[in-house]
Formats: structure tokens, C-alpha cells, sequence
């Protein structure tokens, strides 16, 4: 058998990883193309759109964004769902860091049964929430009426604005998302070393010390990635005011989010200039959370 | 004597524990069972009997009859409809991402990391915050109100390909690949006679977690979909609260037979397929959970 000159062995390996490539890009394929339509071709078609009269069809650069910032809308929106995701981050990072540290000092099968029931309300989403809180806060049908009638809320309106509206969505969105964070930081408890909790316990850490000084600061990484996810997820908050006024015309809050904003330009007024000027916007903190996330921290594999 | 000191400390602090347990478990139990006890109950009993209190078969049939023949059977269109989002969506997220999160772990070749990192990108942006943009190129291509058009926006899920790729770099080793090829095996056949095979328990992860995006999917449908007989079963929820002041009932000025106890039971037809299958797949779901969530 003649053997291969370099030359030939070369061109051989060149065709091989051409060859390679080709078959990667055609089982790459149907995402790709997902993914150009979906996500690439809308935010820089947004983009593009944001610097058009789109009623007339020209060109005048700021204008949609001049008119978006000064909405006097704007800063009231802005206001409302920093709140809200103030309040809601602390929630999840107080409540779920407790639960899940509660639980991990259970035996595994008690954890696992009390994990699921906090699992469960993460399987009622979209408008079926909001109309399961709209009967929670409604002292005369509620579970919760009790609560209610100890503080003087006899009707649903009493109880909404007692409350407000930055409280009730913190606490749909806590009792929606922590049961599937609370599972995440459980298996980073387990995956702990247990020489170290072993060697804390030997040592004469009482369960709080051997919380607060040694799982914690372990852990801490998965509790700051909870709190930059939720961050992200809270900015973009719609369906729950949007359907508050499934209850009655009085609690309607058509503008209280930011994204509702932009989708009031697009669906009330058919200017789709402003509301893309306005998503546009909207994409930039999460985008940059986004990077900082893959490049400034070792959370998700690359390679 | 020194044995009983810490001893009675460790029954204190169970107890502790236990307490604070017990409040989450009423906290995060009480919602939902109270849903699905309300469903056997009527108006006045709502209102007038204890929370908790059960209602009876008859009554929940009642209702039941009220709720199916709302507007012609609308009910029924929509789940329909959402089957059909819902199915569809699933498919095509399956048939894109598995391929894909293979590619992406088994071979090198030009622009793999950039895919890689937009991946990412999509995967931790919330997809709330695409949402108008994706209607304003929908009206552009005048694919809006058909569905067509919400299915393959629901299809794309850039998680999935993630954990698809997860599951392959870490299940299916790149040295029995590699000697695969050697012994004369494609690149493509390779995927179907090794990967596919070995991808059943990533499949049910991919696709359970699509199908839960997909059955709640109610920004992306409500934007694109106007058309009353195309919405889905969330969309419709809403859609039949609205037209009867369900929830309103002082100021609802129609004759609509559709009460509290038609949109409780509306609501549990929403939530209890995605409840059912929460049961069923717990185990998935955790080794989901944690492949999404952890350092690599």
C-alpha cells in the first residue's frame, strides 16, 4: 500500500472537517433559522424601526425615543416596576434561601415531598394566576379571608389597595417561581462536600452557624444567579397588571409597566415607531445582564 | 446529665423548622386546593359557606354545562386550539433543538462558539422582552392572527438547545464518537444510530419543559392572535371573563350563565394538564432545573 505524502494527507483532513462542518450547519439547521427569525431579524428590525415615522414611512432619527422619555407616563412606570422587582428579588432571595436551607436539614424523603408541594403553584401561569389571586384577594370567597378580616379588608378593593399592587405581584411571582429556585439551591446543598459540613459539625457548629458560615457563602453564587434572573424576568412584567382589570374596570392599569407602555403605542394607538423605540430600550439591561453572565462569571459552560 | 442539654436544644430546633415548613406548605398548598374545591361549588356557596367547605357532583355538573356551552361550545375551540399550538410547537422545538445541541457538542467548526454564546443570550434575555418586536415583524410578513405564525414563534427555545448540549457533552463521551467515526461511521449517521437513541430522557426534559411554555402561553398568543376562534385556552379564559363580568358580578350587565364557579372551572382547565404533568415528571424536572441553573 503506497503510502500518503503530507500533501495528500493534508487535503485528505481539509475535506474531512469541511465535510464536518457541512453536516454541523444542516443538523444546526431548523434552529438557526429559528433563531434568525425569532431573535436576531426582530430585535434589529425593532432597532431599525425605532428611527422611523412609521405612520409615513421617513426617517426622523430620535423622535420616537423623544417621545417615549418624555411620556409622562414613563418615570411612574419605571418607579413602579423597580419596586416591584426590589421587592420581589428580596422576597426570593430571603425566602427561598430559608426554605431551602430548612430543608436541608431534613431527611431526604420528608425534603422531598415538602420541596414538591412548594413546587406545585410554579404549574399555574399566565392568566390563570391572575384569576386565582383575583379570588385570593377577594376577602368574601378567599382561603386567606381570615387574614383579611383581622386588618379590616372586607372587599376585594379594601385588599388591593391595602396591599398594592407592588406587593400583590412580588408575592404572585414569589409563590409562582421560588418552588423551582428552591429545588435549584437544594441540589446545590447537596452537592456539597460533606467532609467540610462533616468537619464543621465535628468542630461544634450549631445548625445556625453551620448556615450562615458555612452553606451560605457556598452556595451564594447560585442565590446571586437566582437574584440576577428573577431581576431580569421582573423588569419585563405585563400580564399581571394587564389583567387585573379582569375584576372590574376600577382596578384597570393599563400603563403601570414599562413593557405594557410599549405595548399601549403599538395596540392603542398603532404607532409602532414609539413602541419599538421603547422595546428597543427595554432590551438593553437584560442584554447586558446577559453578557455580563456568560463572560464575567463561570455560571453557564461554554466549553 | 450533659446529653439531655443538647438534646432537648436538637427537639426545639426540629420543632422550629417544622413550624416555619408548615406555614410555606399552607402558603404554597392552600391556593390550588382551594381551586379545585371551589370547581364542585355554586355561587352562594362561594360566598356564604367556609372557604374549604366541598360542594356536590350536581352542582359541579351544573357548571359544567354552563361552561362547555358558552358561546357555541367556544371552550371547546380553544383547547383545540391550544392542542394544536401546543403540539406543534413541541414538535418543531424537538426537531431543532436535539439536532442542534449535538452539533454544538460533538463537532468543532467555524462559528460554533458565536452560536454558543447567541444561545445563551437568548436563553437568559426574558422572552417577554421579545415579544413586540417579534409582532412588529410578524405584521411586517403578515403572519400575525394565523397559526402558523405562533408556532414557529413558540418554537424557538434556545434553553432547550442548551440542554441538549449539556446532555451530550456530559452523557456521550467524545471518545466513542471518535472511534466511531473511525470505524466508518458519518457524522450523521453517527447522531441517528448513537445520539438519538440515547436521547430518550432528554427528549421528555426538552419537551416537558416546552410544553409547559407553550400551554401558559398567554403574552405571545394574546399580541398575535386576534381572531376570537384562534385564541388559546389562556386567551380564552380571559376573553370569557371579560365578556361576562365573571369576576364583577355587581356591575356584570348580561345573562351569561358563566358565574365565579364557570371561571373557577375554566381556570382549572387551564392549570390541570400542566399539574398532571408536573406529577408525572418531577424527577426530569429537577435534573433540568439544576443543568439550567449550575456552573459548568
Amino acid at each position: 500500500m503506497p503510502s500518503l505524502t503530507k500533501q495528500e494527507r493534508d487535503v485528505r483532513k481539509r475535506k474531512a472537517a469541511r465535510r464536518q462542518t457541512l453536516i454541523s450547519y444542516i443538523l444546526l439547521l431548523p434552529y438557526l433559522a429559528l433563531m434568525v427569525m425569532f431573535a436576531v431579524f426582530p430585535v434589529l428590525y425593532a432597532f431599525g424601526l425605532s428611527f422611523f415615522d412609521t405612520f409615513e414611512n421617513v426617517f426622523w432619527g430620535l423622535t420616537n425615543y423623544r417621545e417615549a422619555l418624555n411620556d409622562y407616563r414613563l418615570v411612574p412606570a419605571i418607579w413602579n416596576v423597580t419596586q416591584y422587582v426590589l421587592v420581589w428579588v428580596s422576597m426570593m432571595v430571603i425566602g427561598v434561601t430559608l426554605l431551602a436551607l430548612l430543608l436541608d436539614t431534613l431527611s431526604e424523603r420528608p425534603a422531598a415531598i415538602v420541596r414538591s408541594i412548594y413546587f406545585m403553584p410554579g404549574a399555574i401561569a399566565s392568566s390563570a394566576v391572575v384569576v386565582l389571586w383575583l379570588f385570593l384577594l377577594d376577602p368574601l370567597v378567599s382561603p386567606f379571608s381570615f387574614v383579611f378580616e383581622a386588618v379590616g379588608w372586607d372587599n376585594r378593593q379594601s385588599t388591593i389597595s391595602g396591599l398594592g399592587e407592588v406587593w400583590i405581584f412580588a408575592l404572585m411571582g414569589f409563590l409562582g417561581n421560588s418552588g423551582g429556585w428552591i429545588v435549584v439551591l437544594g441540589g446545590a446543598l447537596s452537592g456539597l462536600s460533606r467532609d467540610i459540613i462533616e468537619a464543621a459539625r465535628i468542630d461544634g457548629a450549631n445548625p445556625w452557624q453551620m448556615a450562615t458560615r458555612i452553606k451560605i457563602p457556598m452556595i451564594s453564587k447560585t442565590i446571586t444567579l437566582m437574584a440576577i434572573m428573577t431581576l431580569a424576568v421582573g423588569m419585563q412584567i405585563f400580564v399581571e397588571p394587564q389583567l387585573m382589570s379582569l375584576a372590574g374596570g376600577q382596578f384597570d392599569k393599563p400603563d403601570w409597566s414599562v413593557t405594557q407602555l410599549a405595548y399601549f403605542y403599538a395596540f392603542r394607538f398603532g404607532d409602532f415607531g414609539v413602541a419599538a423605540a421603547i422595546s428597543t430600550l427595554s432590551l438593553v439591561l437584560p442584554l447586558i445582564i446577559a453578557f455580563t453572565l456568560i463572560f464575567a462569571t463561570r455560571f453557564y459552560k461554554i466549553d | 446529665m450533659n446529653t439531655l442539654l443538647p438534646k432537648n436544644k436538637l427537639r426545639l430546633s426540629s420543632f422550629v423548622i417544622w413550624s416555619i415548613l408548615a406555614f410555606f406548605i399552607v402558603i404554597y398548598g392552600l391556593p390550588l386546593l382551594w381551586l379545585f374545591i371551589a370547581g364542585t361549588r355554586s355561587e352562594s356557596s362561594l360566598i356564604s359557606d367556609p372557604p374549604l367547605a366541598l360542594g356536590t357532583f350536581a352542582v359541579m355538573k351544573e357548571t359544567f354545562v354552563n361552561l362547555a356551552g358558552y358561546n357555541n361550545f367556544q371552550m371547546l375551540t380553544w383547547a383545540m386550539n391550544s392542542v394544536i399550538y401546543t403540539v406543534g410547537s413541541v414538535t418543531l422545538t424537538l426537531v431543532s433543538c436535539i439536532p442542534a445541541g449535538y452539533a454544538l457538542a460533538m463537532s468543532e467548526f467555524k462559528g460554533r462558539k458565536l452560536i454558543l454564546i447567541m444561545t445563551l443570550v437568548a436563553m437568559i434575555t426574558p422572552s417577554q422582552a421579545i415579544i413586540l418586536p417579534i409582532f412588529l415583524e410578524m405584521s411586517l410578513l403578515g403572519l400575525t392572527n394565523t397559526y402558523m405564525g405562533l408556532i414557529l414563534a413558540s418554537s424557538f427555545f434556545p434553553f432547550g438547545v442548551y440542554l441538549s448540549y449539556i446532555y451530550y457533552t456530559t452523557s456521550l463521551p467524545k471518545s466513542v464518537v471518535e472511534s466511531a467515526r473511525i470505524d466508518g461511521c458519518g457524522h450523521f449517521q453517527c447522531f441517528v444510530h448513537m445520539a438519538l437513541p440515547l436521547a430518550k430522557p432528554l427528549l421528555a426534559l426538552v419537551a416537558f419543559f416546552s410544553f409547559v411554555n407553550n400551554w401558559n402561553n398567554y403574552f405571545l398568543a394574546f399580541v398575535l392572535i386576534s381572531d376570537d376562534d384562534k385564541q388559546n385556552l389562556p386567551v380564552g379564559l380571559t376573553t370569557l371573563i371579560n365578556s361576562s363580568g365573571a369576576l364583577n358580578p355587581q356591575a356584570a350587565a348580561n345573562n351569561l350563565p358563566i358565574g365565579q364557579p364557570e371561571a373557577i372551572q375554566a381556570a382549572i382547565l387551564v392549570v390541570l394538564p400542566i399539574i398532571l404533568v408536573f406529577l408525572v415528571s418531577q424527577k426530569y424536572v429537577r435534573s433540568g432545573l439544576n443543568a439550567g441553573a449550575e456552573k459548568g
